[in-house]
This record gives C-alpha cells, sequence and structure tokens, in this order.
C-alpha cells in the first residue's frame, strides 16, 4: 500500500463505523497489530482508521518517583509512564506511529468536545511527530453513513486549537489541583496513623463535596415542628371527594379544633366554581444533564450509567452525540427524513405520521448553545442488533423526547370549587386535559394523570361525610440523589457536562459518600471541615465558576492558557504551605475520621431489641466466626447477636426488611446470585416460607 | 477554640460526643444542634403548649429528627438537663 489517509478516532468502535461508512464498499478491512486494531478502506484512495483508547496522554510531575508536595512542574507524557497498569498503551502508540510514517494526509476524526480534540491533538503531536499543524478535522454529530461521509470530504481545514488550548488549561487546572491537595490529604493522615488510604479533593470535587456536606448539616440539625392540616370528605354525585381545608398550614392545634368543631354536623355550600385554562409548551430537547435527570427520574438510572448507554445508542449511529449542553435543534439535522425513517417503526409509524401531516416542523428549543452540538437526537436508523432494555429505554426516551419538541401546545383545564362549611373556606381541585397536543408523544413518561371533578353549580348543598384533622410534621430538607446532584452542579456551574457523573462516582469511592439517597460520611465531613479551616478558596463555587469562566474565555480566544496557570499557582501556593505547616492537626484528625468511618460502614442499624444500640458486623475472637451483634453489648446491657453466613461479601444495605421492618444486609458469593438477607429470625415471610414447606 | 480545663490542662471533651468542647460543653456539631432545639422549642410551645421535657421527649421519638439533635436529646434526658433551659 502506498501513502494513505490516517484517519485517527477517540475508541476503536467508533473507528470500524467510520472505516466502513468510508470504504466505497461499506467493508473496511480490519488489521489487528499486537492487539492493536485498525481498519484499510478504500475510496478514492487509501485510508486507514485508527482508534486511540481514550486518553493516551496524560499530565505526570516532572520529579519522577517522589510523591511529595507542592508539585507545580509537570510536563505531558504517554499514559504508561504516568500509570501503573497502563503498559498497553505503549504497544498502542508504537503501532500508531509506525502507521504515522507512511501516512501522506492526517485526519482528526475524535468526538468533537474537549476531551475529543485534546485526545487527538497529543496523538497527532507527540506519536505522529508534530502533525497537528497539518491535520484536518473530520466534526459530525451523529456516526451515520451520510454525515461520516460528509464530514470526510468536507473537513474542517485544521485542528479547532482555541479547545484544545481550553482543554489542556482545564486539564492542567485540574491536575494542580487534584495532586496537591490530594497528596496533602493523603501524607497528612498517613504520616498520622502509618496506614496508606487514598484520599482525594479537587476543583470540582471538592465544592461538590461542600454542597453535599451543607445540605447533611442541615439535615442532621433538623427539628422536625408540628403542624395539622384539615380535609373535609364531600360526597358529590354519589362519590366521596377530598376538598382542603384553605389554608394549608395551620401551626397551633387548638386552631385545628376549633374549625373541626365548628364544622360538626353541618352541610356544606358550593360557594365559588374557578376554572382555568392552561397551557402547557412542549418540552425542550434533551442535552445530557436533562437525559440522565429523566433517565433517574423514570428508571432510576444513575447519570453514570446513563452516559454510557447513551454512548453506546450513539457508537450504534442511533442517537447523536450525546455530552452535548445544546437544547437547540437546527434544520440541518433533516427533521423529516428522522420522522419518516422512525416511521417504519410500528410503535412510532402513527406518532410520525402525524408530525409529517404538519404543514412545518418547528421543534421547541431552549436557551442553551453548544457550538460543536446540537442537542440529543435520533438519527432515525433502526438497532441492528437487539438492544438491552435499558438501551431500548433511553433509546424510546429520546425519540418520543425528539417527537414531542415539535407537538402543539397542550391545553388543560384547572377546577377549583369553594366549598363553605359553616364559613370555613375548603378547597376541590381538579384537572383536566382539553387538547392532548405534545402530551400524546410523550405519554409514557408523563408524570400527572387528570382528575376530573363531576359537574356542580354554584350555591349548591354538599353533603359533608366528615371533617378529618391530619397531625404532621415539617420534613426536613430531601437528601441529593445522583440526579438532582447533577442538576445542582448544573446550576452552580461547577465541573462540565463530561465530567460531573465522573466526580458523583469518584466521592463514592473515596467513601466520602454513601448510598443512593446520598448521605455524607464521617470522612466527608472531616474533609470538608479540614479545607473549609485550611484553605477554604479551594471549596468555593465562586473560585470553581470564576475558572470555569476563564476556561471558557480561553476557547473564546479572551484570556491566555498561561495566566490562567499562573493565577491557579499563586491561589495554590499558599494554600499547600498552611496544609504542610498544620499537617500534624490534620492528620489526626483524618486518620480518626477514617476510622469511624470504617466502623460506620460495619453498622448495620439500630438495634431492634435494645433500641439504643447499633448492630454492627463482628467478628468473634475466640472462634474467628463473623456475626452481627450490638454495639451495647461492650457496655454489657444487651446481648443480641444473629449469626450471618460465614463465605462471601457482607455489606450493610441501609434499608429495611418489607416484612418485619428489621435492617437487611447484602450477601454476595463468588459463583453466585447476591442477594438481600433480613435476619430476624422470626421474620413473617421465614415463618411463612416454613410453613409452606 | 476548645474550653481547656485550667488544672489539667486538656482539653475539655463535648458531653455528647468524643470532640474537643467548643462552649457550653459541646462540641461544634453538637453546639449548632442544641441551639436549633432551643430556637424550634419556642414553635413547639406555641402549638401544643408543651413542657421542655415533653418538648425533649417527642423529639427523642420523631424519625424526622435530625442525628445530632437525636443525640443532645439523648444525652439531655439521660443526664437530667432538662430544667435548665425551660427555666433560664
Amino acid at each position: 500500500m502506498g501513502k494513505y489517509t490516517l484517519i485517527i478516532t477517540e475508541k476503536p468502535d467508533a473507528a470500524s463505523r467510520i472505516a466502513s461508512a468510508l470504504d466505497a464498499e461499506g467493508k473496511a478491512k480490519k488489521i489487528v497489530e499486537k492487539g492493536v486494531p485498525y481498519y484499510m478502506a478504500k475510496r478514492s484512495g487509501d485510508i486507514v482508521v485508527v482508534p486511540a483508547l481514550g486518553h493516551l496522554y496524560t499530565i505526570a510531575s516532572k520529579k519522577r518517583g517522589k510523591r511529595s508536595y507542592p508539585v507545580f512542574d509537570f510536563h505531558w507524557v504517554p499514559r504508561y509512564l504516568a500509570e501503573r497498569g497502563a503498559t498497553r498503551i505503549r504497544t498502542w502508540l508504537k503501532v500508531i506511529s509506525n502507521l504515522a510514517e507512511s501516512a501522506a494526509k492526517f485526519i482528526d476524526a475524535c468526538d468533537y468536545d474537549i476531551e475529543g480534540s485534546i485526545i487527538g491533538y497529543s496523538i497527532l503531536k507527540y506519536a505522529c511527530g508534530n502533525k497537528e499543524s497539518l491535520a484536518q478535522r473530520m466534526k459530525y454529530s451523529t456516526l451515520t453513513k451520510e454525515e461520516l461521509e460528509k464530514s470526510y470530504t468536507k473537513p474542517l481545514a485544521r485542528l479547532d486549537f482555541a479547545l484544545i488550548e481550553a482543554g489542556l488549561t482545564r486539564h492542567e487546572v485540574d491536575w494542580l489541583y487534584g495532586i496537591n491537595l490530594s497528596r496533602a490529604l493523603t501524607t497528612a493522615a498517613k504520616n498520622c496513623s502509618g496506614k496508606y488510604v487514598t484520599l482525594s479533593t479537587g476543583r470540582v470535587q471538592g465544592p461538590t463535596l461542600k454542597l453535599l456536606e451543607t445540605r447533611e448539616r442541615r439535615i442532621k440539625c433538623f427539628v422536625p415542628t408540628p403542624y395539622w392540616s384539615l380535609k373535609a370528605k364531600v360526597k358529590i354525585g354519589g362519590a366521596v371527594f377530598e376538598a382542603e381545608y384553605k389554608k394549608k398550614v395551620i401551626q397551633i392545634k387548638a386552631e385545628a379544633e376549633a374549625i373541626i368543631n365548628s364544622c360538626k354536623g353541618e352541610d356544606g355550600e358550593t360557594e365559588k366554581i374557578e376554572m382555568k385554562e392552561f397551557q402547557q409548551t412542549p418540552p425542550l430537547p434533551f442535552n445530557l444533564g436533562s437525559l440522565q435527570s429523566e433517565a433517574y427520574r423514570l428508571f432510576r438510572y444513575t447519570p453514570m450509567r446513563t452516559s454510557r448507554i447513551a454512548q453506546r445508542l450513539y457508537l450504534d449511529a442511533l442517537i447523536s452525540y450525546p455530552r452535548t449542553s445544546s437544547q437547540k435543534l437546527p434544520p440541518i439535522i433533516e427533521y423529516e427524513a428522522i420522522l419518516k425513517k422512525l416511521s417504519k417503526t410500528h410503535e412510532y409509524a402513527k406518532l410520525t405520521a402525524e408530525l409529517l401531516a404538519k404543514p412545518a416542523l418547528k421543534p421547541t428549543e431552549g436557551k442553551k448553545k453548544d457550538p460543536a452540538h446540537p442537542a440529543i437526537y435520533p438519527t432515525g436508523n433502526m438497532p441492528d442488533r437487539i438492544l438491552n432494555s435499558a438501551e431500548r429505554n433511553i433509546w424510546d426516551l429520546v425519540v418520543r423526547r425528539f417527537m414531542a419538541v415539535f407537538g402543539e401546545l397542550a391545553i388543560l383545564q384547572r377546577a377549583k370549587v369553594t366549598i363553605s362549611i359553616n364559613e370555613n373556606r375548603f378547597q376541590l381541585h381538579g384537572r383536566q386535559t382539553l387538547k392532548e397536543g405534545w402530551l400524546r408523544f410523550y405519554k409514557p413518561y408523563l408524570k400527572s394523570e387528570d382528575a376530573i371533578l363531576p359537574p356542580m353549580k354554584e350555591g349548591k348543598k354538599v353533603g359533608v361525610k366528615r371533617v378529618v384533622l391530619e397531625d404532621k410534621f415539617t420534613k426536613p430538607p430531601s437528601r441529593y440523589n445522583p440526579s438532582s446532584l447533577l442538576r445542582r452542579m448544573e446550576k452552580e456551574e461547577i465541573g462540565t457536562k463530561a465530567t460531573r457523573a465522573g466526580i458523583i462516582q469518584k466521592l463514592h469511592s473515596r467513601r466520602y459518600i454513601r448510598e443512593e439517597s446520598i448521605v455524607v460520611t464521617e470522612l466527608g465531613f472531616e474533609v470538608v471541615d479540614v479545607l473549609k479551616k485550611y484553605c477554604p478558596a479551594v471549596v468555593s463555587i465562586e473560585l470553581t465558576r470564576k475558572l470555569e469562566e476563564s476556561m471558557n474565555e480561553i476557547q473564546q480566544g479572551k484570556e491566555t492558557r498561561e495566566n490562567v496557570l499562573k493565577d491557579t499557582i499563586e491561589i495554590l501556593k499558599p494554600v499547600t504551605e498552611k496544609l504542610i505547616e498544620k499537617e500534624h492537626i490534620i492528620g489526626a484528625s483524618l486518620s480518626q475520621a477514617l476510622q469511624k468511618a470504617k466502623l460506620e460502614e460495619r453498622v448495620v442499624g439500630a438495634c431492634p431489641i435494645c433500641k439504643n444500640g447499633k448492630l454492627v458486623l463482628l467478628r468473634s475472637r475466640k472462634t474467628g466466626k463473623r456475626f452481627i451483634g450490638c454495639t451495647n453489648y461492650f457496655e454489657g446491657t444487651c446481648k443480641t447477636s444473629f449469626p450471618i453466613p460465614q463465605k462471601g461479601l457482607v455489606k450493610p444495605l441501609g434499608n429495611v426488611c418489607k416484612n418485619c421492618g428489621w435492617h437487611t444486609v447484602w450477601i454476595w458469593i463468588k459463583g453466585k446470585r447476591s442477594w438481600n438477607l433480613c435476619f430476624n429470625p422470626k421474620c413473617p415471610l421465614k415463618e411463612e416460607r416454613k410453613e409452606k414447606l | 477554640m476548645p474550653i481547656k480545663r485550667r488544672a489539667e490542662g486538656k482539653a475539655l471533651k463535648c458531653k455528647v460526643c468524643e470532640r474537643d468542647a467548643a462552649k457550653r460543653d459541646f462540641c461544634l456539631v453538637h453546639l449548632e444542634a442544641y441551639e436549633k432545639m432551643v430556637e424550634k422549642y419556642v414553635v413547639w410551645a406555641k402549638a401544643l403548649k408543651t413542657s421542655w421535657r415533653e418538648y425533649l421527649s417527642e423529639i427523642e421519638q420523631n424519625p424526622l429528627t435530625g442525628e445530632w439533635i437525636r443525640e443532645v436529646t439523648s444525652y439531655l434526658i439521660n443526664n437530667e438537663e432538662t430544667r435548665n433551659v425551660k427555666e433560664g
């Protein structure tokens, strides 16, 4: 083979798809060299498509081998030099370098975003021998044949250097924060306890943890206060409806009781009927954040999981590029063509026909823009493999949302009936859809249903069955879940669409937070305390947001990489000095928190026998066997203990058995399916099973 | 700064936990909880005419009560420190 065009992609799947799309016969040849796959395609000339494996280059300290801090001198190196276990990268880079030697033309076809741009740039610069200034750029938002061919025949003349510069700065700033602060925490804890535990924090991690800590603090310091609400059960047209007292919160019990007394034995009268029509505009097209939120609301998929599924659907050319913040769907994506393709599926045929019959298709759009990609939309392609249920769910969600954005306004009617019972006003609420509009397209995923009231007239008598007093308490602020935390991060503008889900995952893996409904652990509290006390700037949302702004300015050519890095080092220098000075105190409190966190992980729940002890996973010193026992055993006040399986992994679940209300543990034995164990020997479910046997 | 016992020179510990005490023999965490409890007692007293002692026992049993509040409440109930606030 003579000279060829070398195309670099981000991942092997993308390489395979691009090669097949560009090959004149649609059959690119796969070659595997030393375990590295690449593809040869023939078009007007020879094309070689070689994939990366995500980032092949990373930042490392110039001083090798030492885990000291502060570190402000760094350089970009192949990943195998900086990370243990990345030996495969060495071969990978060698294969790319060899292929680059015989290439006449270079095209970067990595995803058109910050990460993709850095991946392509660093390979062209370091592995291909400074070819970054000669390379062209393919820009596409879907992996469909048509779009790939178009982006190949009309590539951008050069790489997007502004985007690359911004991306490199982001990586370097994050590295400076991460390495210095994480090493400070880890070293402090290690020097105090003698044990090595990785503790980390960073430019986004710190402020995110602080957000969680503030909420947790409010929950832990919450005092419920009593209030009362009243409901009148009224009989209208043979059916019983619940009308709410006009004042929803009554703060004094005597006041609520007085109202009940005055309603006793009285009939009601419909005093006022108010009807109000209102419109519901179609939803906005999905960007990554809103797709992650919706997938969590509907299917309870974590943002990370949704992101992974969306990436797979993108690689299968079923949806457009998912890591976008755009809420725009430009006409260039060809709405009609997509709908026509979707109409081939029985499920969407009727709905798409309805849209295609419209004189013009105009999507509802939001304000957010993304210079690189439009909002997420289906390509119209049908899956060429069987999708698993999670993939199917996300795909259907994207398709239905896409159709819904072209729908008409929905018109609904709200009814408010005021019923007077001895001068006490109660309200009955109803809701009815008058015109479905876009709701038809998004039906399976809608939240509320209609509540239709029977026909009523003002001044008519209404039978009152009874008035009920409900004792209530104010509730603590709700805990963040992965979806609401992601939304908050987005609102506060901390992190990027591509990194937010990973940050949440990292906080979990560092044991700063636990459970899906996020609880901050003792360790999480301690890390925030240390950061707040000794380097408040690094947990400040303001500072993080300012840095994000600077990086956006680099992309727009208004700021330079050198300036931002200089500012970062100026912030970090005094911070690290203070951390070194206080290392002993910080180490002591972190070690204590680590110990508490370890204990916290073993806590199963409150002891159901003595009520004030805690059940923990223990191991007998005599027999070496593990069991669940009460902490009050050591005080000599409770001898409660339960046996658990001796093999496999045991983890407290944090939730209770549906049948007896006791806490449960999760058990996993290698080669078997994991199960949730209720250790209550008298659990009604167990008794039931015994009886059946 | 932790309160120091003059004679011993050791930092005084919180009445509820092992942390260093900051004020009123509580650490910062439990002090915040204690102050919140005192603040909310006004609402309870107005709503139900409850005494301080009844208030403590109500919030101790309430599942919505925050963990730190519960810890302070349990301490106050078990150590008969219930009069100080009501009358103070």
